[in-house]
């Protein structure tokens, strides 16, 4: 059989089950006398290993092997976990990684023959520890299923029918269901699993004592199982029934294109429609641009991705980093149910790496350092994840040092970044400053960060995905950036704007409301013209003299657009608005000079070019 | 028959200058096409154009080579690739496309009023001089890294 078509599938599942194993040695780590996690990590390394096996990546199987070894014998708990054992754990599951990851593409890396003598020395040496109560445990535990083995249930299960190696999928679960018992009348027999027409359904009669929650949580632990009923009497108990298959994300990528694409030409057609006054055309278009709109959501819905799944890597990575630093980092992860497109989350990951690494290096200080200050020795980093509005707010926190504004202005105006005379560094002027190419305050280069790479990146990703940020920093006391990235990178909703006879697009996201420019309501905020709107005192933009240098018309009564960002807030006056318009952000190769206020870059619907107002730079 | 020591290029004229830029990096020529400009960045820059659905930075050719435009030029993209990006160069008329022996252009960088670090070498066609551009240097100061 070939299943090297099957790689990729290999790949994700084999990162998802590794992605569980680091959370559950964290878990294990923080708790060594917990007992939930060997079984869930034995599972989960059982599966990599057979699915190595089935695929033939025999470097795989071999370390998931000797690693699931050691596990077994942790398993039956006769030598505490201990650090260096945990420490073993993650080296193993870390060089799992890489040979997953290696086989793929057809690139195992070496056998770490030091790492399979530690793995086995470990596992030797519990066992020789423990070699009779071992055995033990074993006997116990099959003679004592076997004894209790009173309960005879018939048992259906349903392969998932996007479950690869079915057959070796089929014979891994009746060998778990052995392990609780006696299993009698298989149908198909075990022969047939591998047959071409096995569609992945299979019966037995299991005799055990295990309950049908411990039952179902065996099987299910196969992998792979779509349903197991247990069915008396011919009353069905289906437990667990998932109507889910997996899709690449190729797919649905290629989907949301065409359904941008498709937004462009609704919009077109409504254009066309409304010009020529014909009903039946005016209705289809209607028509159309409703089961568009379904369509859209229907997709960008498909897309929709917990954050979980990017933040999940980074407890360890903080471990990690921890360890390197000599420091304790209590690292926390909130909100990783709220939902964000897919194509943002894979541009997020990085970003917030880089200001996890800066966190962990240069905001919280050394146990001693932080006892000094008066600080609980255990520094702590929160990364919180929130809807706001149309975005998703992303919020790391540290209550770390904090930066020294002083030290950093000095510096600051050491390099020209700001004027010489600069008294203070507010929060914005902080991440302009941060945000400069090759700017570092760090005294010496650590391995972490402080290459004076970083922050820039940092800004020019997120804002290269709409997104804005933020920092808010208090000496001694921590660091706080917060990233909003929008829900869906590919359609967005949009305020069409005028000026100078060009139109703008500016993202609906960021738009409070939209009023009259009064020039009686007009006045001074730190030497800046001001609007006053409902008692609230605006920063004015005007987009003629922005985007032109033409000087402000300020014409009374000219349509003025108030932006908001987090609390900050600005008032874009400007000659006319146009309505509102999905737009698709269309990429494109930026010129050098570029300004900040130019956030990208679409089509109209009379097929025209048109730049996006990035309402960050605005704010 | 082609071979390693034919030169294929694209003739257009921009200006007074007839120019060429390699067939190698010429992915397609196109009609003049309306451009949306870019506020803030060097005058060179065109703008956006749509080329069936996607965005193209064009630049414009003239202005790159300091040569005036002619009223009777129709103006078309020259559609080009360079660094795997894709940009349009605006010219004022496309005018041949050309296979020349390699031997037949000479290396030569002192044409007036042109910079000679633009030239990549001086051919003949038709009795008339063209200049091979140099599309990367060109480009270079415009399109940043």
């Amino acid at each position: 059989m070939d299943v090297s078509k099957y790689a990729a599938l290999f790949l994700t599942e084999s990162r998802e089950h590794l992605s569980v194993c680091n959370q559950l040695l964290l878990e294990w780590e923080r708790e060594p006398s917990a007992t939930r996690q060997v079984g869930g990590l034995f599972r989960a390394i059982h599966t990599i290993k057979g699915m190595g096996a089935t695929m033939g990546y025999t470097g795989v199987a071999d370390l998931a092997h000797r690693l699931e070894n050691l596990l077994d014998a942790l398993r039956q708990r006769t030598v505490p976990p201990g650090p260096a054992v945990f420490q073993l754990l993650f080296r193993s599951v870390d060089a799992l990684s890489a040979s997953v990851e290696g086989a793929v593409v057809g690139a195992e890396p070496p056998s770490d023959l030091k790492l399979a003598e530690d793995l086995a020395t470990a596992a030797a040496g519990i066992e020789a520890a423990a070699r009779g109560g071992t055995s033990a445990v074993r006997a116990r535990r099959n003679g004592g299923m076997a004894a209790e083995a009173g309960r005879v249930r018939p048992v259906q299960v349903a392969l998932r029918r996007d479950a690869l190696m079915r057959g070796a999928r089929a014979a891994l679960v009746v060998q778990r269901a052995e392990s609780l018992g006696i299993v009698s009348a298989l149908r198909p027999p075990l022969a047939r699993f591998d047959s071409h027409d096995f569609d992945g359904r299979f019966s037995f009669r299991l005799a055990s004592g295990a309950s049908d929650e411990q039952v179902l949580d065996t099987l299910k632990g196969a992998g792979d199982v779509d349903a197991v009923r247990f069915e008396e009497d011919g009353v069905a108990a289906t437990v667990g029934h998932s109507r889910q298959i997996r899709v690449d994300l190729g797919r649905l990528d290629a989907l949301m294109k065409q359904v941008g694409e498709l937004v462009v030409a609704k919009n077109r057609l409504g254009v066309i429609a409304s010009a020529a006054s014909d009903p039946a055309l005016s209705e289809v278009s209607d028509r159309i641009a409703r089961l568009v709109s379904g369509m859209q959501g229907e997709v960008i819905a498909a897309r929709m991705t917990p954050v979980g799944e990017v933040l999940e890597r980074f407890p360890r990575l903080v471990r990690d980093l921890a360890r390197d630093l000599d420091k304790r980092i209590r690292f926390d992860v909130e909100g990783d149910e709220i939902e964000l497109d897919r194509s943002i989350l894979d541009e997020i990951g990085q970003p917030l790496l880089h200001l996890i690494r800066n966190a962990a290096d240069h905001g919280i200080e050394t146990p001693m350092q932080r006892a000094a200050a008066g600080k609980p020795e255990e520094g702590r980093i929160l990364l919180s994840a929130s809807r706001e509005r149309n975005y998703v707010a992303l919020r790391l926190s540290d209550d770390g040092r904090g930066v020294d504004r002083e030290a950093i202005l000095a510096k600051a105006r050491r390099e020209g970044v700001v004027e010489p005379g600069a008294a203070a560094l507010s929060d914005d002027l902080l991440l302009r400053v941060l945000a400069r190419p090759g700017f570092s305050t760090a005294e010496a280069v650590s391995g972490v960060s402080g290459r004076g790479v970083g922050v820039d990146v940092v800004v020019t990703r997120v804002r290269a995905l709409g997104g804005t940020i933020e920092v808010r920093s208090e000496l001694g006391r921590g660091t706080t950036f917060t990233i909003r990235v929008p829900l869906t990178l590919a359609i967005v909703r949009a305020l069409l704007a005028s000026a100078a006879g060009e139109r703008y697009a500016v993202p609906l996201a960021y738009v409070a409301e939209t009023v009259e420019f009064d020039p009686r309501s007009v006045t001074v905020l730190r030497d800046r013209e001001a609007l006053l709107v409902r008692d609230q005192v605006i920063p004015t933009v005007h987009l003629r003299e922005l985007v032109r240098n033409q000087p402000r018309p300020a014409p009374p009564r000219a349509p003025t657009v108030i932006l908001e960002i987090g609390d900050r807030r600005a008032a874009l006056v400007v000659d006319a608005l146009m309505g509102q318009q999905d737009i698709v952000v269309e990429p494109f190769d930026a010129p050098r000079g570029l300004p900040p206020f130019v956030g990208g870059a679409t089509i109209l619907a009379d097929g025209s070019p048109a730049l996006i107002l990035d309402a960050a730079a605005l704010v | 028959m082609a071979n390693s020591k034919t030169l294929h290029a694209v003739i257009f004229r921009i200006g007074a200058l007839i120019c060429a830029a390699p067939a190698g990096i010429v992915r397609e020529i196109l009609p003049r096409l309306p451009a949306t400009r870019i506020p803030g960045v060097a005058e060179a820059i065109e703008g956006l154009v749509n080329v069936r659905g996607t965005l193209l930075t064009v630049l414009d050719g003239h202005v790159l080579l300091q040569q005036a435009r002619r009223a009777e030029d129709e103006g078309a993209i020259v559609l080009v690739e360079v660094g795997g990006r894709r940009y349009g160069l605006g010219v004022g008329q496309v005018l041949d496309f050309l296979e020349v022996p390699e031997q037949s252009v000479a290396e030569r960088a002192d044409l007036p009023g042109v910079d000679p670090r633009l030239v990549r070498a001086v051919g003949l066609r038709d009795d008339q001089h063209f200049i091979l551009l140099d599309i990367n240097r060109l480009f270079e100061p415009i399109i940043g890294a």
